[in-house]
């Protein structure tokens, strides 16, 4: 056990750096076009456009400290925007489960960012409790396609996805976790009816998609019919791994405590107030600890393929600091914070610190709620057997 | 000791929850919120003829004559609405100034738009340097002559824009963070040199950012007297704090309550989620913490009404923890609500918007804390 990065490291930090600094975003130029090309420029280092896939799928082969290295330097510099939806969450699906012909088809695509993806996941009645989910998946007699009839809710970005990867009941007898099927659904065809909810904040990134006997070509099925539960599960787990967001809840922290200083309070500043400075710092422990957590669950995985149930305890804790930093933005920003859309004067961060606070109350509710992620590591961490259920 | 309602407090309880109940379904609600003013004038009209812009105003000069307790029973029942009309503004605190600090002949002149509703007034006292200190006032007013030259800048002015005049703070002497050479005055919102500019606030409600620039007030607008301001400012924030903290026990209530309702109706893994003991835990927890809430929201406002600002400690407690607990409550309530909890559909996160506003009114919980413990 040692903590110092070795010469490999830090050359590998300058390397990063150097290529973070050399390809940031100019003024005045072109958003989409830097965006596509940076995502080339970094392919041609290596991989490290899809830093998470494994080598055999064009990813860089790093070892848990360069992956900690990049988060922690991505994370601080700009980056060009980026969606979890095909890259994080269908990939590893695709990898493990699915066809050379379906990978050959779908990875390429997603890695050079040329479609969005949605996930339709939720139902109304299928919210923690997914394998509960209703929508209808009929193979014709013929074998060739599906009819699929249902209704998912919360599809984040199905207003602008291309794709979505959707769960299916094709199977209505035995066990709810048997008879769910992975399909691939084209969004622009009729049939599809995507509706904005709108959240707290007046936000539209949620939607509600209604699924009325829409065609589905049986070659867009991953993996077996009825099998899908273990796919979609091992999805999840990528998805809880994305959620933590360590690095960014450092960079955010920083970034509030200089803010923080330019708030006056009589002849100090905010920053000297012992309350705020307490809560800070207590968040400070708190990332101290959980940057290690990240890093412990990273070596031991090393190799490994799914993440296991270690994801739920970033998850849980990653969100949970990232609410409070946002808390924390909110109060820093005094009255200030309560207002809503262009304000003449007061701080300039007090914008946008309420709708981001707002937002984040949403990070312990999606990936997997934080009451039901408890339940996940009482069972399968500590192996607590509960009576009923 | 008695909590009891007298039969005049059940009765105006009873009609503002009437009231309510008729007009403040969210739907109608976000109407309003919807509109230019974001109120309703046709509401602020009946207000007026209900006699509630009177509340507080002695029986002799036209009002009901009643006091903090009386204001409390009101804004507990708008907290249940979110009510939008500018009551707090322009009564609670308006009025209240005016009462407290005006001339016979001023009040004379302002007394009947404001118990009729066609006078509104708004009370401008927070700056951007103060952070929540009352005392740390840089806008200022020299004499001149017969009248106070102004100029400055108030922020967060709740119903500003609306408003027909101002109830501003200025430091007439002394440094900026000095008790004494505080002056009140009212200043006409049509004075030439003001400058008000309006916005929404979070929580669907009005506010306004508030400049003057060499604004003439004729020394007949004073409130109270020349450099000894600070008290009745106090005074006046005291009452603003009880009245947002018993707006905010009033949404307290419904949060905890609809998420009690919401968690026996929604089924998941084939049992109400009110089956689920760690919600059923965190529902008592947010009920336990509402009672607290309103203990000590029912322990200041008796207090203030017998002993003003020798009560004031308790007011510091009261206001950190309305801050800290509507936010709990808040939090937990769209927590339990799942992803509902965070859509603009159902109510609670209107309820938990406002409970977040409230914190930062007056001084936000952590502040609270700190004068208490001083
Ligand atoms: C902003 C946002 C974006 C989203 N994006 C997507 C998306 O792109 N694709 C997608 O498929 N889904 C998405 N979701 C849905 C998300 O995954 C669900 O909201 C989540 O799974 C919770 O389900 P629910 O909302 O139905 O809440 P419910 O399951 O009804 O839960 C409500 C409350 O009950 C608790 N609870 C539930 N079961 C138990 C139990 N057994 N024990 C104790 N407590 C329990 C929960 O923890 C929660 O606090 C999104 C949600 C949000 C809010």
């Amino acid at each position: 056990m040692d903590i110092d990065l070795s010469s490999e490291d830090l050359a590998f930090r300058d390397e990063v750096k150097e290529f973070l600094d050399s390809n940031a975003y100019k003024n005045g130029e072109d958003y989409n076009a830097w965006r596509l090309n940076w995502f080339k420029l970094a392919r041609e280092k290596g991989g490290w456009d899809v830093p998470k896939w494994p080598v055999t799928f064009g990813g860089p082969g790093w070892t848990p400290t360069q992956h900690y290295i990049w988060e922690q330097q991505t994370a601080a510099a700009q980056i060009p925007w980026d969606l979890p939806f095909g890259l994080s969450m269908l990939a590893p699906v695709l990898m493990n489960y699915a066809s050379k012909e379906q990978q050959d088809r779908f990875l390429p695509d997603i890695r050079e960012r040329k479609v969005n993806w949605c996930q339709g996941y939720s139902e109304p009645g299928a919210g923690s409790d997914l394998a509960n989910l209703k929508t209808k998946a009929v193979l014709a007699d013929d074998g060739s396609h599906y009819t699929v009839t249902g209704t998912k809710i919360w599809t984040t970005l199905a207003h602008i996805a291309d794709w979505m990867f959707c769960l299916v009941r094709t199977n209505d007898s035995g066990k709810k976790q048997t008879g769910i099927t992975f399909l691939l659904i084209p969004m622009k065809q009729d049939g599809i009816e995507v509706k904005p909810i709108i959240t707290l904040g007046g936000a539209h990134s949620v939607n509600m998609v209604y699924l009325n006997e829409v065609k589905v070509p049986v070659e867009n099925r991953i993996g077996e019919q009825d099998k899908a539960w273990t796919y979609a599960k091992g999805l999840l787990q990528h998805e809880r791994t994305g959620l933590a967001g360590i690095s960014r809840s450092i960079v955010a922290l920083e970034k509030l405590k200089k803010q923080a200083m330019t708030v006056k309070r009589g002849n100090a500043t905010l920053m000297d107030d012992p309350a705020f400075r307490a809560k800070v710092a207590e968040l400070e422990v708190d990332l101290l600890a959980v940057e290690f957590t990240e890093l412990r669950s990273l070596a031991a995985a090393a190799g490994g393929s799914d993440p296991g149930p270690e994801s739920s305890i970033l998850k849980l804790k990653g969100t949970e600091i990232q609410q409070r930093v946002q808390k924390l933005t909110v109060e820093a920003g005094g009255i200030y914070s309560a207002a809503w859309g262009a304000l003449p004067v007061g701080h300039k961060f007090a914008k946008g610190g309420m709708s981001g606070y707002l937002a984040s109350r949403a990070y312990t509710i999606y990936g997997g709620a934080s009451e039901v992620q408890k339940d996940v590591i009482a069972k399968n961490v500590l192996g607590i057997k509960k009576s009923s259920s | 000791m008695n909590f009891e309602l007298s039969q005049e407090q059940q009765l105006i309880q009873d009609s503002v929850a009437r009231f309510i109940d008729d007009k403040y379904a969210l739907e109608a609600r976000q109407k309003l919120v919807a509109t230019k003013t974001g109120f309703s004038t046709d509401h602020w009209s009946t207000m007026a003829e209900l006699g509630w812009l009177g509340l507080t105003v002695p029986e002799s000069l036209g009002g009901f004559g009643g006091d903090q307790v009386d204001t409390m029973l009101v804004m507990e029942q708008f907290g249940k609405g979110l009510v939008l009309e500018p009551f707090v503004a322009s009564t609670v605190l308006g009025t209240r100034a005016v009462i407290l600090g005006a001339t016979q002949q001023l009040k004379a002149e302002l007394l009947p738009g404001l118990l009729d509703g066609s006078r509104q007034l708004a009370f401008a006292y927070a700056e951007e340097q103060a952070h929540f200190d009352l005392e740390d006032i840089v806008t200022h007013a020299k004499i001149d002559g017969t009248d106070f030259i102004l100029n400055g800048h108030k922020s967060m002015v709740q119903h500003g824009a609306s408003a027909t005049q101002l109830v501003v703070s200025a430091r007439t002497s002394g440094g900026q963070a000095d008790t004494a050479g505080i002056t009140l005055m009212l200043v006409d919102a049509d004075s030439d040199g003001i400058k008000i500019a309006g916005f929404p606030t979070v929580d669907g409600q009005q506010a306004a950012e508030v400049t003057f620039d060499n604004v003439r007030v004729p020394k007949s607008r004073l409130l109270g007297s020349v450099d000894e301001g600070f008290d009745l400012l106090m005074q006046l924030v005291v009452d603003g704090i009880l009245a947002v903290s018993a707006e905010a026990v009033g949404a307290m209530e419904v949060l905890y309550k609809d998420t009690v309702t919401y968690t026996q109706q929604r089924e998941q893994f084939g049992h109400a989620l009110s089956e689920f003991q760690v919600l059923q835990h965190r529902m008592v927890d947010m009920f336990m913490e509402y009672e607290q809430a309103k203990s000590l929201l029912y322990r200041a406002t008796l207090e203030v009404a017998q002993s003003g600002l020798g009560a004031l400690r308790t007011v510091h407690a009261l206001k950190h923890f309305i801050g800290k607990i509507g936010i709990m409550i808040g939090e937990n309530a769209v927590q339990l609500h799942g992803g509902m909890g965070v859509t603009e559909e159902l109510r609670i996160g209107h309820y938990f918007k406002r409970l977040l506003v409230i914190d930062a009114l007056f001084g936000n919980s952590d502040f609270h804390l700190q004068k208490f413990a001083a």
